[in-house]
């Protein structure tokens, strides 16, 4: 049987409501891409999702319709998803800062107090 | 230089060929949206749909200045034998290959065409020709990543690409149809006219054909399918019309 | 474009979490509760992970089909400003279930799997898309209306607990915004307009208001299955929530055009602050769920037709070489 559509593409494409076609095979739309996109210079890139494409040309071709329709971009890169290694959210652990680091945060320089007590001592022997 | 009434005539034609172009691609190509192959893919050759149909617009505006009618009624009015759009714009959709190759030809066609009008005499519409350049660069990336990619495919591939690449050129060089103004648009400095445009697009996409490893057309043997630019169109184009227009002539002086 | 999810309102709280290590489970819920996010590879209960896939796949459905209503009027947008901004929305349709294909994905269904199980018409898609766009009008108020009642259930699940879906709905619902703008003033001219458009406009919002009403799902059965959900912040709200929120907002834009709705009891209780209204007829909604609306049949079958003319292109393109890894994120 026909399917009758207010549609005239459908119309035009004569399906039958019967059919049992389109199934997917595995693989069938590809392998994923990552986006990463710059906003504007100066700036980093950022990631923004991904897109499923066959190879890396055609990524950043459906990358940038999907992802910079709207708004402002410079630059983008695609690169495979499986490319990209990355650590588990069980190891977050490993990014704590302990105390005994404090070695590498600016705030725990405080050299002002050592300043004022040397120049206290100097205007006294003064 | 001063304009005579063969280049306003001349003008007039050259932006009505262009305009109709890309409003009948567009509108052709907008029947993909949401059947296209890949949901990425629908979604890219969405977007251009829309670019040609936003830079048709651009042009009736410039047509709109130099005296014609508002854009809506320009595009939602006309009978097929007003429309100056060539045969290669008004088949329909058919399969993948198809649209593709039309996309191939015709963007490479308007990418050289912007190039040419980029350097016009006419202000407006070398401002015109100029912003629209990059969105143009866009399509003939993405028509040539596709035909490349597809030339590495699978040889059923292959093969329905070459036989879509022969079979369309003859309705590509129709878009070439000379103008009867082509000496005032050259002289005047308007624009150089379609025989130069020509050249320059079959020299673009032999080179492009040839490393994609397809078989270029052999330019002698074809016989352009002409007639569109002076009114005279294939069975395709009414209908075409008569659907774009349905919801629009319900009532034409009403606000849609 | 997009309703509540319909859930089996089946077992009890033990039997959904029975085989959850509890520990594991406690640090789960502590961290949801803290309003933290679930990132794709950290555990979770295999309940939460299912009613997920269910959830945004039916999501990335809706918006595949839910391009085919407007798609209906995509040849025969009047004027060059419709025209445009028709094509922008149902591509951005096409869009949006993308990005939800990806976020479903993160779970460990694959797209292929997802669009064979809706052409097969194994999982379910909003309901309300199984109706047919009858003239241009019908297109309008699908774009002002249908594309409302997703914003609100969108906004809600936006802050939902689980990362990809919640990222794919910020960028949603920002595109919506462009959607329901453009479908107000659609309606808006076409209300405004001369008679026969204001006909239109009249007759096609009767013909949506049922479907509109069954938008958000029955009202819910506050059963345990619910109730962990919600605690899980994987479902949002409850249907009635949401449909008075779409009644408060929207009825008295549309009597305010002066255009009328169906149902003749339709009021706001100003002592309690609710909407009252006829009761939809669910009878249908079932119906159609399961099949039988008036368009279903069309909407796979277009489904299918579109895989099947892009298998040779996609066969074509496919590399020896290629693997399939779930996006990231």
């Amino acid at each position: 049987m026909k399917i009758e559509s207010l549609d005239p593409r459908i119309n035009r494409a004569a399906l039958d409501a019967d059919s049992q076609d389109g199934i997917l095979q595995e693989m069938d739309h590809f392998q994923t891409y990552e986006v990463f996109e710059q906003k504007k210079r100066g700036t980093h890139h950022v990631h923004v999702g991904s897109v499923h494409a066959p190879n890396s040309e055609l990524a950043m071709m459906f990358a940038k319709e999907q992802y910079t329709r709207r708004g402002a971009c410079v630059n983008l890169w695609v690169v495979k998803t499986s490319e990209i290694f990355v650590t588990q959210y069980e190891d977050s652990d490993i990014f704590e800062n302990t105390a005994s680091k404090l070695h590498r945060d600016p705030n725990s320089y405080k050299v002002m107090d050592r300043i004022k007590a040397f120049k206290e001592r100097q205007k006294n022997n003064a | 230089m001063e304009f005579t009434e063969k280049h306003v005539m001349g003008l007039k034609d050259l932006l009505y060929r262009m305009a109709d172009d890309l409003l009948i691609l567009g509108h052709r190509n907008s029947e993909w949206t949401g059947l296209g192959p890949i949901l990425e893919e629908d979604i890219a050759f969405s977007s251009m749909a829309q670019d040609k149909i936003g830079q048709s617009l651009a042009l009736y505006e410039i047509l709109h200045e130099i005296g014609e009618s508002e854009p809506d009624t320009v595009a939602f009015t006309r009978n097929a034998e007003q429309f100056h759009s060539c045969h290669l714009v008004e088949l329909p959709i058919g399969e993948y290959d198809f649209s593709l190759v039309r996309h191939f030809y015709f963007d490479h066609q308007s990418a050289l065409r912007m190039d040419m009008l980029a350097e016009t005499v006419v202000e407006p519409l070398q401002m015109v020709a100029r912003k629209f350049r990059g969105e143009v660069k866009y399509h003939t990336m993405h028509a040539d990543s596709w035909l490349k990619t597809l030339a590495n495919g699978t040889e059923e591939a292959k093969i329905r690409m070459q036989q879509a690449i022969n079979e369309t050129f003859p309705y590509a060089l129709g878009m070439f149809e000379l103008s009867d103004y082509e000496a005032d648009l050259i002289e005047a400095g308007i624009f150089p006219g379609e025989a130069a445009l020509q050249e320059a697009w079959y020299r673009v996409i032999s080179e492009k054909l040839n490393a994609f490893g397809y078989s270029v057309p052999e330019i002698n043997n074809s016989i352009p399918s002409t007639g569109g630019r002076k009114g005279h169109h294939t069975e395709h184009l009414q209908p075409l019309l008569d659907e774009m227009t349905e919801v629009f002539s319900i009532d034409p002086s009403a606000d849609w | 474009m997009y309703g509540n999810a319909y859930i089996e309102n089946n077992g009890q709280e033990n039997k959904l979490t029975a085989n959850e290590d509890p520990q594991k489970l406690a640090a789960f819920e502590a961290r949801i509760a803290a309003g933290d996010k679930i990132e794709p590879h950290d555990w979770m209960p295999a309940e939460y992970r299912k009613q997920l896939i269910r959830m945004i796949e039916q999501h990335a459905h809706s918006e595949i089909i839910g391009s085919l209503p407007e798609g209906t009027w995509i040849t025969r947008a009047p004027g060059f400003r419709r025209k445009l901004a028709l094509m922008a929305k149902v591509q951005d349709e096409v869009g949006h279930a993308q990005l939800l294909y990806s976020a479903a994905e993160t779970l460990g269904k694959s797209r292929e799997d997802m669009i064979n199980d809706l052409i097969n018409g194994k999982s379910k898609y909003s309901n309300v898309f199984n109706y047919p766009a009858v003239t241009w009008a019908d297109s309008a108020v699908i774009a002002w209306l249908i594309d409302a009642g997703a914003i609100v259930n969108q906004l809600a699940n936006s802050k939902g607990s689980y990362g990809p879906y919640v990222r794919a709905l910020d960028r949603i619902c920002a595109e919506e915004s462009f959607h329901l703008k453009y479908g107000h003033d659609n309606v808006v001219f076409l209300a405004t307009g001369t008679p026969k458009q204001r006909e239109m406009v009249q007759d096609a919002l009767n013909r949506w208001w049922e479907p509109i009403m069954h938008f958000f799902g029955p009202s819910d059965k506050m059963s345990v299955h619910t109730e962990v959900l919600m605690r899980w912040k994987v479902k949002m709200g409850t249907n009635d929530e949401m449909r008075q929120t779409f009644l408060d907002m929207y009825v008295p834009k549309i009597w305010d055009l002066g255009l009328t709705l169906p149902d003749t009891e339709l009021k706001k209780n100003e002592e309690t602050g609710k909407w009252e209204y006829t009761e939809p007829n669910w009878d249908v909604f079932k119906q159609v769920i399961n099949g039988n609306g008036p368009c279903n049949k069309e909407r796979l079958a277009v489904r299918r037709m579109a895989e099947e003319k892009g298998r040779w292109v996609r066969r074509a393109l496919l590399q020896k070489d290629a693997q399939y890894v779930a996006p990231l994120s």
